[in-house]
């Protein structure tokens, strides 16, 4: 039981951090553009997906890890420019125009991926033994880069230039304009990079769950609980949220069919926002 | 008094400037010209168009006749974006500032939006003559000591010295503030009153401003305005004693 319940807290954890990076970048995009994208979901299935292909070419996860999100990426620069700036400050129609994209990216990649799951191999194999089951070192691995691309992320809000201009435009729009931020351009680099983190998660989790064309889904369900459980705007809560509700989740599955546990963390969410209704971390 | 510039050079000039809202009419046929470096105090009664006019100035609302001219060039109805790019900065009447950034990172972002080059990877707080330039507005506005506070954290007072601050760090050729005083006690307006003098002299400023000993502390001229039309305009002296102001501005019993 305890060696079940220290995998279960792992993978909680694992999993928490993948989700978190689907969840900052959902939570950025909303935070500065105000849009809801039904497409996040998508951008990490493509990630992926185009990992996969990449993988097969070179055999190389590493190589598709750093080129899924630049791919994803730019395809997320095509979104941005070509569809989400002509429609911007129309919240129903962004929302209906990403759930558009969402459905094209997924039939797209049905029609050239074809409908069967594959799998991604880990790149390292080794297993350590947790208590007396054996636990994959890969998982660890990844739980580490997941780590690292946040505190880049931290790091390139705090520190730079062009993070401090996308904390200026969470602030203040309209000041921010004032005071000659280029705020088209932050919009532009920020769905790239809300993309290109999507991305990351994608290829992140393709070790452990198995790559298809609607892997996305339930990611983008959960990512919406998060980033309302962590607080919108607030990337912080975010992470945390993404953690809480992953061990909530992974624990409850020890009790109940997994499919059951996340009625537990839908309740989690209900109570938060009956005792917070701006979220954990929100204003 | 503050000494008048050798050259009254005309930087800002308003000519027959109409704004009318369905059949109200705000600014009445609105004729201004402001010296560079001077302070220019906008006075009046409530709902005389003094906000209305800075509106007009910086573009935030399209005038309904007329012509505006800065340095020069005619500005009529130009973008706001685009005006504050020619130099004209604003504060408003409601606090403007990042209020969830520091004090610092507020100083750093109104400096650099007069740099002109584009880095995205350019380390921001090693930037170095915004850096140098954020440290002097600093030191200009006395903030040194509270540069890592998050703003939210600062006093109202010191809040509306520090959207002044902002405003000037964008080095406007023209600055328009609307009731810095607004909301501030006696006391702190006549500090922020002192830290305007030492932070703003030299600067082209039109002062909107209920409080009259603000103003007649401040100003350097003064324009009444009374239903949208300018009744009366001079120095501090000659405005006290101009018995039609006292009379739309203090009321028929003082007349």
């Amino acid at each position: 039981m305890i060696s079940n319940l220290a995998v279960a807290i792992m993978n909680g954890i694992v999993w928490g951090l993948i989700m978190a990076l689907i969840a900052l970048g959902l939570n950025m995009i909303f935070g500065l553009l105000h849009i809801i994208n039904m497409a996040h979901g998508a951008l990490y299935m493509l990630g992926a997906v185009v990992a996969w292909y990449v993988i097969e070419l070179t055999g190389n996860f590493w190589i598709g890890l750093m080129v899924a999100p630049l791919c994803v990426g730019f395809i997320g620069l095509i979104i941005e420019r070509g569809l989400i700036r002509t429609i911007e400050d129309k919240p129903i129609i962004t929302i209906i125009c990403t759930f558009g994209v969402m459905l094209a990216v997924q039939q797209l990649v049905l029609m050239i991926f074809g409908g069967s799951p594959r799998r991604i191999s880990p790149p390292i194999a080794y297993r350590f033994p947790l208590f007396d089951l054996q636990y994959p070192a890969m998982r660890i691995m990844i739980a580490l880069i997941s780590i690292a691309l946040m505190i880049g992320l931290w790091i390139f809000l705090r520190k730079t230039k062009y993070g401090l201009w996308m904390r200026a435009v969470v602030q203040d729009r309209e000041m921010a304009v004032g005071l000659g931020i280029p705020v088209n351009k932050v919009y532009m680099w920020t769905f790239v990079l809300g993309s290109a983190l999507a991305a990351f998660s994608g290829v992140l989790a393709a070790p452990i769950v198995s790559v298809e064309f609607m892997m996305g889904r339930e990611v983008l369900i959960m990512a919406f609980i998060i980033v309302i459980v962590g607080g919108m705007g607030n990337l912080e809560g975010s992470v945390i949220a993404a953690i809480m509700i992953s061990l909530i989740q992974g624990v409850g599955a020890l009790f109940v069919p997994p499919s059951i546990a996340t009625v537990f963390a839908l309740a989690f969410m209900i109570i938060v926002l009956l005792i917070r209704p701006q979220g954990l971390f929100g204003e | 008094m503050k000494p008048v510039p050798e050259k009254n050079e005309i930087i800002l000039e308003l000519k027959e400037v109409n704004k009318s809202f369905g059949g109200l009419l705000a600014v009445n046929r609105v004729n201004l010209s402001v010296n560079k470096g001077e302070l220019r105090a906008l006075i009046g009664p409530n709902g005389a168009g003094k906000t209305t006019l800075l509106n007009l100035v910086n573009g935030t609302l399209p005038v309904s006749g007329g012509h505006i001219f800065f340095k020069g060039k005619e500005i009529t109805n130009l973008s706001p974006h685009r005006i504050s790019h020619i130099g004209i900065a604003r504060t408003l009447q409601i606090t403007s500032l990042f209020s969830g950034l520091t004090v610092y990172e507020n100083i750093w972002t109104a400096v650099q939006s007069r740099k002109k080059f584009f880095n995205p990877f350019i380390r921001a707080l090693k930037w170095q003559d915004v850096k140098e330039k954020t440290e002097s507005m600093l030191d200009l506005t006395g903030f040194k000591d509270k540069a890592h506070l998050i703003c939210s954290e600062l006093s109202y007072g010191d809040q509306r010295i520090l959207e002044m601050g902002i405003a000037l760090s964008t080095e406007p050729d023209l600055l328009l503030l609307d009731e810095p005083t607004a909301g501030l006690n006696s006391q702190e307006s006549m500090a922020l009153v002192k830290k305007m003098r030492s932070m703003l002299s030299g600067q082209t400023i039109i002062l909107v401003e209920h409080d009259m000993g603000v103003v007649m502390e401040l100003a350097d001229n003064i324009s009444v305005l009374h239903y949208g039309a300018i009744i009366a305009e001079g120095a501090p002296d000659v405005i006290k004693e101009n018995e039609e102001v006292k009379k739309v501005y203090l009321g028929s019993e003082h007349a």
